[in-house]
């Protein structure tokens, strides 16, 4: 793991259509409003929906390649050491015929390209994803694309850090703050992009299902060792916000802050002009404004955001 | 109308996560244990956040059966047949990045959380000094519901990148039970995205129920499910939740159906009875049967059943 200069904050949740791209491109807007360069990554590479919000315009595609064994027939023996290794059995062999890959398992060790006796295998690459870049609002955005029918998405979201990384590396000055949004879940992909985080912000909602998978990934984010703070999201739901938070602090966890049911998040988030940004035209007395006001605060109370 | 002569596979997905998979699946269910031509099981493939659970209970407690995956393969390193060459660092065995030097002691260590397992270290030392083996990376839960059909989930180990091949297990796990015989009808509720273990979940499916809300992100995830869905040829339908929702993306949503010719299965209004009776940890079929939740999603079922009946 790297060491940023820039701060990192992660927003995450687990259970899916809590909120967390929603926190994650009004955090982006908000610290954008008082001076501070942001780079906001997109790494629900399934289903990126950042740019969305802040209707952006996708630019710079680039593609994701990953390995894909090739069989070059004139080189090959048929003598089957490739499928024999291979743990995923992404080869497969019939006696007296060439090896036959089978990419949707293959897991890129390159194993089989590294073992060939007669160098039968080629390395080559198929297109799994794109990663884009754009700019709304005075915010950057990187943004990771799994191809539809593509089962390795970990591998964009790897990609993605790795972009940050050589960023960092090589202008250390070009952003104060780096916000990650992550997709539903606990898996690989939510698992590498909380582990580039200095904190980590889980978005809820007050129901059952919000707690059982709020707890899941609270799981997941100390066994990776990091700081993180809740939001409760449709606080108002239903009445429970009051007994929500009171069992979320019996279990010692720490709330950043809640954001009510509001109408004008909804309209927000229909037309692609984040709620928060200083241009808009939403109230600036609505609940919804006033509950991501007082999240700022609590956030900028939490982390050292020094420029 | 009558049974169905084989065994249908549907699963619901949506893109999108928190349109209302699970609300659905357990609705759909309550219906369907109701309907006495029918015989149920059920599947949560949701591994990252398996929720169903919580709506469908078991009968009791002692009634679970819990049983430990292995579907996640891990190197493990032995020190005392390293020759401390190095030749695994430097000649880059790994592609994961899980194969680290230590420099103090002049001997490898795997990062046991990128590690995937591929075997490439135990094929490629000239000493052995590898193994890989299997390791426990989840749980699958089979119990019979207060409703009284069966339920089976999958659970992962949390770091143990798995989810697409627990998917396939759990599947599996169903197909081998005694009840398995005798169902006719098997619903899943599937995870959010369209990556791994989405695949995992739709593969073999008879048919697939695409549930979405009219907004940017919803369309925008609802395209991308089915262009995954279309690349495995199997037939599918869209209920749209949240359907009265005032937003610029309903005029889109209903002209990217429309172009295409979808099959639209129904359209679940705004209605507080759903996060009540989630509240309440019930089907809102059960808890509020009169609603307009509850009629849309009846209405959902009688076309659901049609369509697999001329499967």
């Amino acid at each position: 793991m790297f060491k940023l200069k820039p701060k990192v904050i992660c927003v995450t949740g687990g259970k899916g259509g809590t909120g967390k791209t929603l926190v994650a491109v009004n955090l982006a807007v908000m610290f954008k409003n008082q001076g501070y360069k942001v780079l906001l990554i997109d790494g629900d590479v399934e289903n990126p929906n950042t740019f969305l919000l802040l209707n952006a315009k996708l630019k710079n595609k680039t593609e994701v390649l990953y390995f894909l064994p090739k069989i070059i027939e004139e080189k090959c023996t048929m003598c089957g050491l490739c499928a024999e290794n291979c743990e995923t059995h992404a080869l497969l062999h019939i006696k007296n015929s060439y090896p036959i890959p089978i990419s949707t398992v293959c897991s890129g060790c390159k194993l089989c390209y590294k073992i060939c006796p007669t160098n039968a295998i080629d390395p080559d690459s198929k297109v799994i994803g794109w990663t884009y870049t754009a700019s709304a609002f005075n915010i950057d955005l990187m943004l990771g694309e799994l191809k539809p029918t593509e089962a390795r998405s970990a591998v964009i979201v790897k990609k993605l850090m790795g972009n940050l990384e050589y960023i960092i590396k090589t202008e250390p000055k070009k952003y104060d703050i780096i916000i990650l949004d992550t997709a539903p879940g606990a898996h690989c992909d939510v698992e590498e992009l909380i582990s580039g985080a200095d904190l980590v912000i889980p978005v809820t909602e007050p129901t059952k299902f919000g707690k059982l998978d709020l707890l899941r990934i609270i799981e997941l984010i100390n066994l990776l060792k990091k700081k993180y703070k809740v939001i409760v999201n449709r606080s108002s739901l239903l009445g429970y916000k009051e007994k929500f938070l009171r069992e979320l602090e019996e279990k010692g966890i720490e709330i950043l802050g809640d954001i009510p049911l509001d109408e004008e998040i909804v309209s927000s988030y229909c037309q692609g002009i984040p709620l928060m940004e200083e241009t808009s035209k939403f109230d600036r007395n609505g609940v919804g404004y006033k509950s991501f006001e007082i999240i700022f605060d609590n956030l900028k109370k939490w982390g050292d955001f020094s420029k | 109308m009558g049974g169905f002569l084989k065994v249908k596979k549907i699963g619901v997905i949506s893109g999108k996560g928190g349109v209302g998979k699970t609300s659905l699946v357990a609705s759909l269910a309550s219906i369907a244990y109701k309907d006495r031509n029918i015989s149920l099981m059920i599947l949560d493939c949701d591994v990252d956040a398996p929720n169903l659970a919580l709506i469908l209970p078991p009968i009791s407690d002692e009634d679970v059966e819990t049983q430990d995956t292995f579907t996640t393969k891990k190197a493990r390193f032995f020190e005392e047949k390293c020759v401390n060459c190095k030749q695994c660092y430097d000649d880059h065995f790994c592609e994961f990045s899980a194969l680290n030097w230590n420099e103090k002691d002049n001997i490898p260590f795997i990062d046991y959380l990128a590690c995937e397992g591929c075997g490439a270290c135990r094929v490629l030392c000239p000493e052995d000094a590898f193994e890989i083996n299997p390791v426990k990376s989840g749980e699958i839960i089979t119990y019979e519901t207060k409703v009284g059909f069966p339920l089976i989930y999958g659970k992962t180990k949390l770091g143990s990148t798995t989810s697409g091949l627990l998917v396939s297990e759990v599947k599996q796990h169903a197909a081998d039970l005694k009840e398995f015989d005798t169902t006719n009808l098997i619903l899943i509720d599937g995870p959010p995205g369209i990556g791994c273990p989405v695949i995992a979940t739709i593969s073999g499916l008879d048919y697939i129920v695409a549930i979405t809300e009219p907004t940017p992100s919803g369309l925008h995830d609802l395209s991308r499910a089915i262009e995954m869905i279309n690349q495995f040829n199997i037939p599918f339908g869209i209920v749209i939740n949240k359907s009265d929702l005032k937003s610029a993306s309903q005029k889109e949503l209903y002209l990217f159906i429309e172009k295409a010719n979808y099959e639209i299965l129904g359209r679940i209004k705004f209605d507080l009875s759903i996060p009540e009776a989630m509240s309440y940890a019930k089907p809102v079929v059960d808890y509020a049967p009169e609603s307009v939740a509850s009629q849309a999603i009846n209405k959902i079922y009688i076309k659901l059943k049609h369509i697999l009946s001329k499967l």
